[in-house]
């Protein structure tokens, strides 16, 4: 197998590819110059740092990071534009590349002291727009959210979303079940935006709360805290109160939803009078607003690709995404069966365009 | 094929290398022990560059849950990207999947030389895994 610059699997895309998962990373004294008092003191004065939730970073031999993916210096994989662009954008012929950060600091799955969740969210912000999405014209942001306070998270989406190169906001994946109608006002900030959102795994629980023993258990298991999302959205009506609303899960793969879909929908023709705002079948309802990236992606032969797209009834609900610089990154080569042209175009670049909306819409460049 | 790609004294126990053989990029190395490998640098995963990863020891096999010895140190290389390890003393065989092998060539001490070739004939399972 021989990789040639830019390629996808069987060969060259014209439009280049769009990527919809890409860490940039940020540092603490990144956001100090962006945050007021009190908060940049708690930073730089008291040594404030965010609680992590995951307790496993030894997944592989660079930590949770591509081995190769470290600068040269020694700063952490994504925290440099340059290195980024030569590593990702120029080698993967990335036409546009979807920034999801902010892991660490995150201050959407911070527990408690929501007003410093929502200062670092602004902070971050800011940040993430004018050390990036200014400096290269491929790539596209995130808006991040402190969603605990969801009044205070409307207002920082209206505040940053209507940046022409902000094209989601970045929900968290936590305690409350995103079908909540608590979460509405974030929904409608999202929709009046034009903007999608999107679910990255972060560092949920999958074990009742709970994380498992061994990192290759949660690892497997990070579809079921999709599933359960997903589920929740559906049910619970969010977009028949939402209609424009699109929402993208990032991180868990799309093998578990042609199981999530068939369950739902058998589920819905026996229980459908305890939930009559739902008038067609979820199955539809997933197909129309939920689309999902590709990593991690299982090992498929051919057939065995096509197979589950057959399942899932499209080919349009898939979407790209490396992950990058993340130990899991995959490869749009390396990482991909040989498919159809016409499949090809959608997964690496068409079914993306289509979900964003702010995205400039033309096909060719 | 035959080349020369460097002095033994370059290349030390424990120490990775990616060299240039003809058109191929390949990752060389010596174990701990300093038994010599050579072997092409694509993972034959999604292709990583072998030669950014960690040549190590791992975890051996064991019928006790909650047993760790780590052994074979030196003698395990880990892919940079997702971690597969590969055991260079057994061919450079995945160590999750014996049925699947790194691209394998020969690689000895001539004087003070280190001469890599191909293989005469590819080992099995080698072929397979490189025309994914
Ligand atoms: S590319 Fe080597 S383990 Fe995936």
């Amino acid at each position: 197998m021989e990789v040639k610059q830019g390629q996808t699997t069987d060969g060259p895309l014209e439009t280049g590819i769009i990527d919809t998962d890409i860490h940039e990373r940020v540092l603490y004294p990144d956001l100090v110059p962006y945050l007021d008092n009190p908060w940049r003191r708690y930073i730089t004065d008291c040594g404030w740092v965010q609680e992590k939730h995951l307790p496993y970073t030894q997944p592989t031999v660079a930590g949770l990071n591509r081995a190769d993916a470290a600068l040269p210096d020694g700063r952490p994989a994504g925290s440099d534009l340059a290195f980024l662009r030569s590593q990702l954008l120029d080698e993967l012929n990335i036409r546009y590349g979807i920034l999801t950060g902010a892991l660490d600091p995150s201050p959407s799955s911070m527990n408690g002291w929501h007003e410093m969740a929502t200062a670092l969210a602004s902070a971050y912000n800011d940040y993430q727009i004018e050390h990036w999405l200014e400096k290269d014209s491929r790539l596209y942001g995130s808006v991040h959210i402190a969603a605990q306070d969801p009044q205070a998270a409307a207002r920082e989406i209206d505040r940053v979303g209507p940046h022409p190169k902000m094209v989601q906001v970045l929900l968290p994946i936590d305690n409350i079940v995103w079908g909540d109608p608590y979460y509405h006002p974030i929904f409608a900030a999202a929709e009046r935006n034009n903007l999608v959102i999107a679910m990255h795994h972060n560092e949920p629980a999958v074990y009742f709360g709970r994380f498992p023993r061994y990192f290759i258990e949660w690892h497997t298991l990070i579809s079921t805290a999709h599933m359960m999302q997903v589920t929740s959205f559906v049910f619970n009506g969010v977009f028949e109160k939402f209609p424009n609303l699109k929402l993208l899960m990032i991180e868990a793969g799309f093998t578990y939803v042609p199981h999530l879909m068939r369950k739902m929908d058998q589920q819905y023709r026996d229980l459908r009078h305890e939930v009559p705002w739902i008038k067609r079948l979820p199955s539809e309802i997933v197909r129309e607003h939920i689309r999902f990236t590709t990593q991690p992606m299982e090992e498929f032969s051919k057939a065995e690709f096509e197979q589950w797209l057959d399942l899932l009834g499209s080919e349009e609900m898939v979407c790209f995404s490396s992950d990058y610089p993340h130990w899991d990154f995959d490869h749009p080569v390396g990482g991909f069966p040989n498919m159809r042209d016409s499949l090809r175009q959608k997964i690496f670049h068409d079914n993306a365009l289509a979900l964003y909306p702010k995205l400039p819409q033309d096909h060719r460049r | 094929m035959q080349q020369v790609v460097c002095k033994l004294t370059e290349l030390q126990p424990g120490e990775l290398k990616e060299i240039q053989f003809g058109r191929i990029s390949l990752v060389i190395g010596r174990t701990g022990a300093g038994e010599l490998f050579a072997f092409s640098n694509r993972c034959i995963h999604q292709g990583a560059p072998l030669s950014k990863g960690k040549l190590c020891g791992t975890s051996a096999p064991t019928d006790l849950p909650g047993q760790y010895s780590y052994v074979k140190e030196g003698e395990v290389l880990r892919c940079p990207w997702h971690g597969r390890e590969f055991d260079v003393t057994a061919g450079g065989q995945m160590m999750s999947d014996p049925r699947r092998a790194l691209g394998r060539f020969q690689i000895f001490v001539a004087g003070e030389d280190v001469v890599v070739s191909t293989l005469n004939k590819p080992e099995k399972g080698e072929v397979a895994d490189e025309q994914k």
